[in-house]
């Protein structure tokens, strides 16, 4: 590589070091789609610092219906409803069952090793939500209009992954710099 | 008075729907049949929702019929009449200062004495309600509703829970017009969850001049959760009408473990002795079964009841079994 190539790249990435945005969407069919988590693998990564992370009942629903968080975080689970509710996930991921708790009680679960976990509320069969555990601080979630915004991700070239409600894991390899666009689609 | 505070309720619901952050739509359609001769059809409609600040709404519909043999099959936790029935219809709102609860809610809503929400009903495998909550039987119903307002406070660890209001009942058990107040305690430690209600309220509207006086109860119960496994029960003594009492509970326990799969196994057993003197009724009910989760959307229940004596209009041995199709959007 070339000394003015060298300076394109850094300047297209915005230095060596500096980390960049990268946006892109989620389509599934051609068609936005939210709730998709999207993952670039950055090895031997600091790990991020992550505040509370909840995953709300309330409505009778979980909120957010999709929550990503990296290996390690402990996951708080409030009932904000007038009702019992006794949330578990025993098909893969973090298997665990947290019983029967009251409206205000909240109850925590590390989550401790990579890979998707399918919450539901055994009272309520309508309740369900799904938490995907990474081992990257590089993770995102789509909005409704299927968009996204990785912040901070160093230039370079990665592995990504990208995960929906449904759908299978898709990965790829992405050339990160500044202005790179990241596009992942289900068939 | 009921009709202000439903039409109050109703006008509370539509505002917060019409401003509504979230609302989501829900049915279930039923149907069942059970070799007491019944067979049962039952569609439940609910929108819910909550606004930007929070505030909650709920209403529900039921349309539901039995036909052949008149019995409890299929009456967990709706009536069985063949007509349109409007359900609960309430706003509500719950604050988190600091650690503790305070909550209100208004409108027309379940009843809350002892285990009394619609989901837990549903929820442990059984197709019949508990012989204590089955109108029919001057004790409980779970089908009786409260037009008014209920108050929540407390920690969650400890919380009382205050209604009052007027009947709003559907269903078989009417109760006569007055005021109605119920009131709970319920606290948890652990894996440990129990409560002691006390209610009063008017007695059932068709019971004749013979009966004087209100109807009041007091009960207990309790839940028990440990990995997968849950205990649960409620025991219940009073009087529906001057001169006579009413007592009984039931105990039911659930294993709901990965091994099972999609299989929930339950068994019940349950007694209420209602002393009447020439009119008493006591009655024993012991139930196995099962709630299978087919596919996401539909579940099914498989009940195996050995009612010994007391309940002579009836067999004493019942299969019921019945399929449920839930939709959300």
């Amino acid at each position: 590589m070339g000394a003015p190539l060298f300076v394109l790249l850094c300047l297209l990435s915005g230095g060596p070091s500096a980390g960049v945005e990268l946006r892109g969407t989620a389509l599934a069919g051609g068609k936005p789609v939210a709730d998709a988590v999207i993952w670039i693998d950055l090895p031997g990564a600091p790990r991020a610092p992550q505040g509370k992370v909840v995953l709300d009942q309330r409505n009778l629903s979980f909120y957010p219906r999709v929550l990503a968080v990296q290996v390690g975080t402990k996951v708080d689970f409030p009932n904000h409803d007038r009702v019992f509710h006794n949330v578990f996930s025993f098909r893969d991921g973090k298997r665990f069952d947290l019983g029967l708790y009251p409206v205000g009680a909240v109850k925590t679960i590390p989550f401790d090793q990579t890979g998707l976990s399918r919450v539901f509320c055994n009272i309520h069969p309508g309740m369900a939500a799904y938490i995907m555990v990474v081992d990257t601080p590089a993770f995102v979630v789509s909005d409704r209009s299927g968009k996204f915004v990785l912040t901070d991700v160093p230039a370079g070239t990665f592995t990504y992954h990208a995960w929906r409600p449904g759908g299978e894991i898709l990965n790829g390899s992405i050339w990160v710099y500044a202005g790179a666009v990241l596009d992942v689609q289900w068939r | 008075m009921k009709v202000a505070a439903l039409a109050g309720a109703a006008i509370a619901v539509a505002a917060g729907v019409a401003s509504a952050q979230s609302i989501t739509a829900e049915a279930d359609l039923t149907a069942g049949v059970s070799t007491e001769n019944v067979r049962a059809g039952s569609t439940q409609a609910r929108l819910f929702g909550a606004t930007a600040s929070d505030w909650r709404f709920l209403s529900e519909i039921s349309l539901a019929a039995t036909s052949g043999h008149p019995s409890d099959a299929f009456n967990a936790a709706y009536p069985y009449t063949g007509r349109f029935h409007a359900m609960e219809l309430f706003v509500e709102k719950t604050f988190h200062p600091s650690a503790y609860v305070v909550g209100f809610r208004a409108g027309r809503y379940r009843t809350p004495f002892g285990i009394y929400s619609r989901g837990e009903y549903g929820y442990s495998g059984f197709v019949r309600p508990p012989l204590i909550r089955y109108g029919r039987d001057f004790a409980l119903s779970n089908t009786s509703l409260e037009a008014g307002v209920n108050l929540l406070a407390g920690l969650p660890q400890l919380f009382a829970e205050t209604s009052i209001g007027v009947p709003s009942d559907e269903g078989e058990l009417h109760r006569r017009p007055g005021l109605d107040v119920t009131a709970r305690v319920q606290g948890y430690y652990r894996t440990l969850i129990v409560g002691v209600s006390h209610g009063h309220s008017g007695r059932d509207r068709a019971l004749g001049d013979f009966a004087q006086g209100d109807a009041r109860f007091t009960g207990f119960d309790g839940r028990w959760m440990w990995s997968g496994l849950q205990l649960r029960g409620e025991w219940i003594f009073g009087r529906p009408f001057d001169g006579v009492t009413t007592r009984g509970g039931y105990i039911d326990f659930a294993i709901h473990r990965r091994a099972l799969g999609p299989v929930t196994p339950v068994v019940r057993a349950e007694r209420l002795d209602y002393d009447a003197g020439p009119f008493s009724l006591f009655e024993h009910r012991f139930t196995g079964g099962a709630r299978v989760q087919l596919l996401q959307w539909l579940t099914g229940n498989l009940n195996v009841i050995h009612q010994p004596h007391g309940l002579a209009a009836n067999r004493v041995n019942v299969v019921d079994a019945g399929l449920t199709v839930s939709l959300r959007r």
